[in-house]
């Protein structure tokens, strides 16, 4: 099979999927375990290798060629279309986890810091295009989206770092995960505007400034409409999808619902990602949240390395040394922005500067919604290969800096706060249980979930490497967490007399076993029924 | 969850005459027989009183919230009474408890059963509301306390 010509075009999609899923995980995987980076660096990385642009388009054996460019660019259309799910997935579970009730919370101050952020970002990366000869007006479609690539928050990447230092709760974490909800909500629509106005500027339409204006209320109009009418029947769907009883039928339909809505997005003129986003943050106040993220997370986790390999699959390689320097420039101005931005409004609402710049900070990387709107602007021809080097360069560096600079910036363990006693209003309620051996308490972690269960909340399991638990029925939500012997369930004020409740007939039942397991001899009869005659064979100098 | 349909005027009673634990519990008991919800009287008040021997739900500030799982029932039910005199009934601040809130949930079924004692004793957290309570002339009034 001399150069893999002859190969089925079926077949050779299966393979080039199946590269792209191993390397990428592989390149994750590497950059996580040995380097303590983002994953999404690794798999973004592993695609520009694998690539058209790279070792794809050398002459393998068996296979020829396994990545070429065609005229449909550097992904195959069946990959793109693949890459497109894995995009509609991935933002469906972003509006599943975002915490709508801790953006309303904080919201005045997130909103301050998200709305900062997003216009100083959107400001300097349009200006980048056009103060370094990319775009010759502010309304050019390259000045557009480099300046919606520039606006998009990755809080993932940040809320892991926060996580790890425990610092979830924090003033400062709280604030990064609400104005990262805004941040999300405005990115989206300044892509549905940007959109709008690159589809007029494709058309041969000018645009006019109150064309601009007539498109933001278009897209903001849309957007308002969509949310608020998810929000108002998220539960009734819930109720329609819990119809379906078994977990992975919910999550299917709902996930079909997802691509249903985020197809219907598209065609009234918004991105696909925008209807997955809204439904997924309509479903993010039911109490099937969980539920749906669980049965996806392992879809997810098999597509969404492929979303971003393709995204650097579709880097030319060979221009990034002419667009070396702006996108260094494009990058020290993306970070600036969103660090000025987000942290001018955090010094007016609180904060010291210690605190202000871990905001900053910590609203740093870009990362997924960036790449879906690079994406989105070389497929539509918005923009070209350059410009989509120049943003992917951005993102590399702002993935890799923001996670770094986040967890330098709590080295120092003084309070962000400028009233540090302002803290203690800012976070939850913590119930803590400590046991006399960690097998005892985690005895009594099952029986607190069991028992929580028994009241028909739903408990998952944040990842099987971690002991973090979140408990969720309507609105409420606790976070249990267990450590060597201790047992800590986080719950907010207004439900701690239920947690209380649930906790102590839990304790109730474990002195009733203790004490029956005390009284009871059963216990040592049955354990000797268990050993007796496990070693009980003939010897074999027995004389029988 | 909806926090009116395990609590009923006729699971009300403003006026408890038993003066001990034991007694206030066999009243509330038969207030819950009374409404037709249970099959085994004497299962309910073992399951209410066997919980009562591992630990008081006497809390504080007058309140009770005796309760127990048998199979005696299908669904939960709830009664509420009021000794305006109080009763020792073993409480964390050592003080007569006046208000019981009394629940019964099915052993075997899952549901919110402890969510509802949240959620009915959570109003009793309000000073002005328990005595509102302890003055209310009906059965009605201390409904729309609890519930509005």
């Amino acid at each position: 099979m001399p150069g893999g010509a002859d190969i089925d075009p079926v077949v050779r999609f299966i393979l080039q999927l199946g590269l792209l899923i191993v390397f990428t995980r592989m390149g994750g995987i590497w950059l996580r375990r040995w380097f303590r980076l983002p994953g999404v660096l690794g798999e973004l990385i592993s695609g520009m290798i694998i690539g058209p642009y790279a070792l794809g388009r050398f002459n393998w054996p068996l296979v020829g060629p396994i990545f070429r460019l065609t005229a449909a660019g550097a992904v195959p259309p069946e990959l793109h279309a693949i890459a497109i799910f894995a995009s509609v997935i991935l933002l469906f579970l972003c509006g599943l986890e975002t915490d709508l009730s801790t953006f309303l919370r904080y919201s005045i101050a997130g909103t301050f810091v998200g709305i900062g952020g997003v216009l100083l970002s959107f400001y300097l990366g349009a200006g980048c295009a056009v103060w370094f000869g990319l775009a010759d007006s502010w309304v050019s479609p390259t000045a557009l989206f480099l300046g919606a690539i520039a606006t998009a928050t990755s809080v993932g990447i940040s809320a892991r770092i926060l996580s790890e230092r425990r610092k979830m709760d924090a003033p400062e974490g709280v604030i990064i995960l609400a104005a990262a909800v805004f941040d999300d909500v405005l990115g989206i629509i300044v892509l549905a505007i940007v959109m709008g106005m690159a589809r007029a500027a494709a058309a041969g339409q000018g645009i006019a400034w109150n064309s601009v204006a007539a498109i933001a209320i278009k897209a903001f109009g849309l957007w308002i409409a969509a949310t608020a009418t998810g929000l108002l029947l998220a539960r009734r769907l819930a109720r329609l999808l819990k119809w379906f009883q078994s977990p992975g039928a919910i999550a299917a339909v709902a996930l079909g619902c997802a691509l249903l809505v985020a197809g219907l997005f598209e065609m009234a003129g918004l991105a696909m990602i925008i209807g997955a986003y809204v439904l997924g943050l309509a479903l993010s106040r039911t109490d099937i949240v969980q539920l749906v993220q669980a049965e996806i997370q392992g879809l997810h986790n098999i597509l969404v390395p492929v979303f971003f390999g393709t995204m650097g699959m579709m880097v030319n390689l060979a221009v990034i040394p002419s667009v070396l320097k702006i996108g260094l420039i494009y990058a020290v101005l993306a970070i600036l922005s969103k660090t000025a931005g987000c942290a001018l409004p955090a010094l007016l609402c609180g904060f010291n500067r210690r605190g202000a710049l871990r905001i900053g900070i910590g609203m740093l990387p870009r990362g997924e919604v960036a790449l879906i709107i690079a994406g989105i602007g070389l497929s539509s021809g918005a923009i070209g290969e350059n410009v989509f080097g120049v943003a992917i360069l951005m993102t590399l560096i702002t993935t890799l800096l923001g996670p770094l600079l986040l967890a330098r910036s709590f080295d120092h363990p003084g309070s962000g706060l400028r009233r540090p006693a302002d803290a203690a209003r800012t976070q939850g309620k913590d119930i803590v249980l400590f046991f006399a051996s960690p097998d005892m308490a985690d005895f009594m972690r099952a029986r607190i979930i069991r028992a929580f269960r028994n009241e028909e909340f739903y408990v998952y399991r944040l990842s099987p490497d971690a002991s973090t638990y979140h408990i969720r029925k309507d609105d409420m939500f606790f976070t249990l967490d267990h450590e060597e012997n201790s047992v800590t369930l986080r719950v907010p004020a207004k439900d701690e007399t239920l947690a209380r409740l649930v906790i102590a007939e839990e304790m109730l039942t474990l002195r009733s076993m203790l004490h029956m397991a005390r009284e009871n001899g059963q216990l040592d009869n049955m354990e000797h029924e268990l050993v007796a005659g496990l070693f009980g064979g003939p010897n074999e100098d027995d004389p029988t | 969850m909806n926090p009116k349909k395990p609590l009923t005027a006729e699971t009300i009673n403003l006026n408890l005459k038993g003066d001990t634990k034991e007694a206030i519990l066999a009243e509330m008991v038969d207030l819950l027989t009374a409404s037709g919800h249970i099959r085994d009287r004497d299962a309910v008040l073992r399951a209410v009183s066997e919980r009562e021997k591992r630990m008081s739900t006497g809390m504080q500030n007058g309140i009770a919230i005796p309760h127990g799982k048998t199979d005696s029932v299908d669904c939960l039910i709830a009664a509420l009474g009021i000794k305006r005199s109080g009763v020792d009934f073993g409480a964390l601040d050592g003080q007569p408890s006046s208000i019981f809130v009394m629940t019964v949930s099915p052993d075997s079924r899952t549901g919110p059963h402890i969510q509802f004692l949240a959620e009915i004793s959570r109003p009793l957290n309000d000073p002005a509301v328990r005595a509102k309570i302890l003055a209310a002339a009906s059965r009605e009034e201390v409904l729309h306390l609890l519930i509005g």
